[in-house]
C-alpha cells in the first residue's frame, strides 16, 4: 500500500489539533489565571522488513506553560494571584484541585469561594472561613488573611510534586495525581488578578504557521493524487 | 476543523460580554454609588485525546502528559467591584453618602427590603424621607413641616430642629445593612440591591460600629468606575474579538483547503 498519503495525513490531523489549541488559546486569552499550551510533535518511525522505514508524525505530547501572567490591579478585598510557581488549593465535588484564578469572595455561610462557589483551601487542605463583616481585609504575601488587625485564616499555596504532570480540568482547574508540597519562593498578592498568560502575538503567529503548513500538505495530497491518475492513465495506455 | 470554528466563536462571545460590560460601567460613570462590575472567565471542558499516563511501550513506559484539547470559554462570573466611590458636595440636608461598608435600606411598593448606596434622598409630599424613585428609607423617618433644618451624624441619628425647640428632637436613628458576601446582591436597577441565597441575610447595625461605614450628610458618594481602567479594558476586548475572528477565518481557509483536494 503506498504510504505517502498516509504519512501526510498523520500530520495534516495533527495540524488540526494543533488548530484547535491554538483557538483555545486567543479564546481563552482573558481568561483569569489561565495557562497556554501548546503541541509538541514528535517522530513515529515504523520500520517494514525489507523496505525503507517510514516517519509518521505524532502528536502525543501537550505542553502548558507555567509563565508568570500579567497582573491586573483590582482593588477587591479577596482578589488574589501569586507571583512565583505555585496554585491554590479548591475543594470541587471531584475532589481537590489546583488553580491560579484568584478571584475569590466569602459566600453566605462566610467560607471563602471561587467564582464557581468551590472553597478555598489552606496549605494543610481545611477549608478558609471568612465569618462576618470587617472593615478592613488584609492578606499577606504568605497568604495569611487578617480582619482588623488579627490573622483570621490562611490562604495556602501549593505546587504539583510533578508540575509535567498536571491535567487540566474546565474551570480553570489542574488535577495532580502526584499530590501537591508547600510552594517555595511563591508570593501572595492582594486585590491582583493574573490575567492569562496566553502570548496573542505568537499565537496569532503560529495559527498562520499551522494553516499555511496544513494548505501545503493539502497541496501536496492534491500532487500525490494526480501523480497516481497519470501513474494509472500511462499503464492503460 | 469545526471545532477551532466554535472554540473562536466562543471566544467572540466572551469578548463581547466584556464589551457589553465595559459599555455599561462607562454609561453609569456618573451613577451615584455605582461600582464598576467585571466579567470573568473560565475554560471549558477538555476533550482527552491522548490520556496522561497512558502506557507508550511495553517497558512500561508512560506518557508524562498526554493531549488535551480545549473547548473554549464561557463566562463564569459578572462581579462586582465593591469600592469606595469618591464624595461629591452637594450641601443638601438629605443627602446621604456611606464611608465604608453597608448599605441604606429602603422599602419597595411590594413591601420587600432593597438596599441601596445611593443615599440622594428627599422628601415626600407626606414628610416621609424616600430615595429619588419614591420608597420610603427602613426604618420611616418622617419630617414634620415646621423643621427649620435637618442634621444627620456620622452614627446615623437624625434630628430636627426647630424655631420653638433649638434643642432639636430625635426623629430616629439610620441603620446600615451588611452581607457576609455583598457581591452576592442581585441588582435590581435603580441604585438598588436584593438580598439572595448567595449574599445571606442583613446583618443590620448602626453606622460607625462593628465594621459599618459612617454616613456623612451633604455628600454623594460618586461612581467608582475608572474611566482609563473602562477604556483599556474595551480596546483588549476588541482586539481579543478581532484575534479570534482571525481565527475563524484561518479555520475556514483550511477548511477550504480540505475540500480543494480531489
Amino acid at each position: 500500500m503506498d504510504s505517502t498519503a498516509y504519512t501526510t495525513l498523520s500530520r495534516q490531523s495533527g495540524l488540526m489539533r494543533e488548530m484547535q489549541i491554538v483557538a483555545n488559546n486567543i479564546a481563552n486569552a482573558s481568561t483569569t489565571g489561565f495557562r497556554q499550551e501548546g503541541m509538541i510533535f514528535s517522530e513515529f518511525v515504523r520500520r517494514a522488513p525489507g523496505e525503507p522505514s517510514i516517519s509518521m508524525a505524532g502528536s502525543q505530547v501537550e505542553h502548558t506553560s507555567l509563565a508568570q501572567g500579567g497582573l491586573r490591579r483590582t482593588d477587591g478585598p479577596f482578589d488574589v494571584a501569586i507571583e512565583g510557581d505555585g496554585f491554590f488549593q479548591i475543594e470541587t465535588p471531584d475532589g481537590v484541585r489546583l488553580t491560579r484564578a484568584g478571584a475569590f469572595s466569602p459566600n453566605a455561610a462566610g467560607d471563602l469561594v471561587t467564582m464557581e462557589g468551590h472553597r478555598v483551601l489552606d496549605a494543610g487542605g481545611a477549608p478558609v472561613f471568612v465569618p462576618g463583616t470587617y472593615a478592613k481585609i488584609l492578606i499577606a504575601s504568605d497568604g495569611t488573611i487578617s480582619a482588623d488587625g488579627a490573622p483570621i485564616g490562611q490562604v495556602g499555596v501549593v505546587q504539583p510534586v510533578d508540575p509535567l504532570r498536571l491535567v487540566r480540568e474546565d474551570g480553570v482547574l489542574f488535577r495532580a495525581d502526584d499530590g501537591v508540597e508547600p510552594a517555595e519562593g511563591a508570593r501572595v498578592l492582594q486585590f491582583f488578578l493574573e490575567s492569562s498568560n496566553v502570548n496573542s502575538v505568537l499565537q496569532l503567529a503560529r495559527m498562520i504557521e499551522v494553516q499555511r503548513a496544513y494548505e501545503l500538505g493539502q497541496k501536496f495530497l492534491d500532487a500525490e493524487d494526480r501523480r497516481v491518475r497519470d501513474a494509472i492513465d500511462t499503464l492503460n495506455g | 476543523m469545526i471545532r477551532a470554528l466554535k472554540i473562536a466563536a466562543t471566544g467572540m462571545s466572551a469578548q463581547q460580554l466584556r464589551v457589553e460590560t465595559t459599555s455599561n460601567n462607562l454609561a453609569n460613570m456618573n451613577t451615584t454609588g455605582y461600582n464598576p462590575r467585571r466579567a470573568e472567565f473560565a475554560d471549558l471542558h477538555y476533550q482527552q485525546v491522548a490520556r496522561a499516563g497512558s502506557v507508550t511501550a511495553s517497558d512500561g513506559t508512560v506518557l508524562p502528559t498526554g493531549v488535551q484539547l480545549g473547548l473554549g470559554v464561557r463566562p463564569v462570573a459578572v462581579t462586582v467591584e465593591l469600592t469606595q466611590g469618591a464624595l461629591t458636595r452637594t450641601g443638601s440636608d438629605l443627602d446621604l453618602a456611606i464611608e465604608g461598608a453597608g448599605y441604606l435600606e429602603v422599602t419597595m411598593p411590594s413591601g420587600e427590603s432593597a438596599y441601596t448606596r445611593d443615599g440622594g434622598f428627599k422628601r415626600s409630599a407626606e414628610g416621609v424621607v424616600v430615595t429619588s424613585d419614591g420608597y420610603a428609607v427602613e426604618p420611616e423617618i418622617v419630617i414634620p413641616t415646621e423643621a427649620l433644618s435637618i442634621s444627620i451624624n456620622g452614627a446615623g441619628e437624625v434630628w430636627a430642629y426647630f424655631r420653638d425647640n433649638p434643642q432639636g428632637q430625635q426623629l430616629g436613628q439610620l441603620n446600615l445593612a451588611t452581607f457576609t458576601n455583598a457581591k452576592g446582591l442581585e441588582a435590581l436597577g435603580g441604585n438598588l440591591f436584593a438580598e439572595t441565597e448567595a449574599s445571606g441575610p442583613p446583618i443590620l447595625g448602626n453606622p460607625g460600629e462593628d465594621g459599618l461605614g459612617t454616613l456623612r450628610q451633604g455628600y454623594l458618594e460618586s461612581s467608582s468606575v475608572d474611566a482609563v481602567r473602562e477604556v483599556t479594558e474595551l480596546i483588549e476586548a476588541q482586539r481579543g474579538y478581532e484575534m479570534n475572528s482571525k481565527v475563524i477565518s484561518a479555520a475556514d481557509q483550511m477548511m477550504a483547503a480540505m475540500t480543494q483536494v480531489r
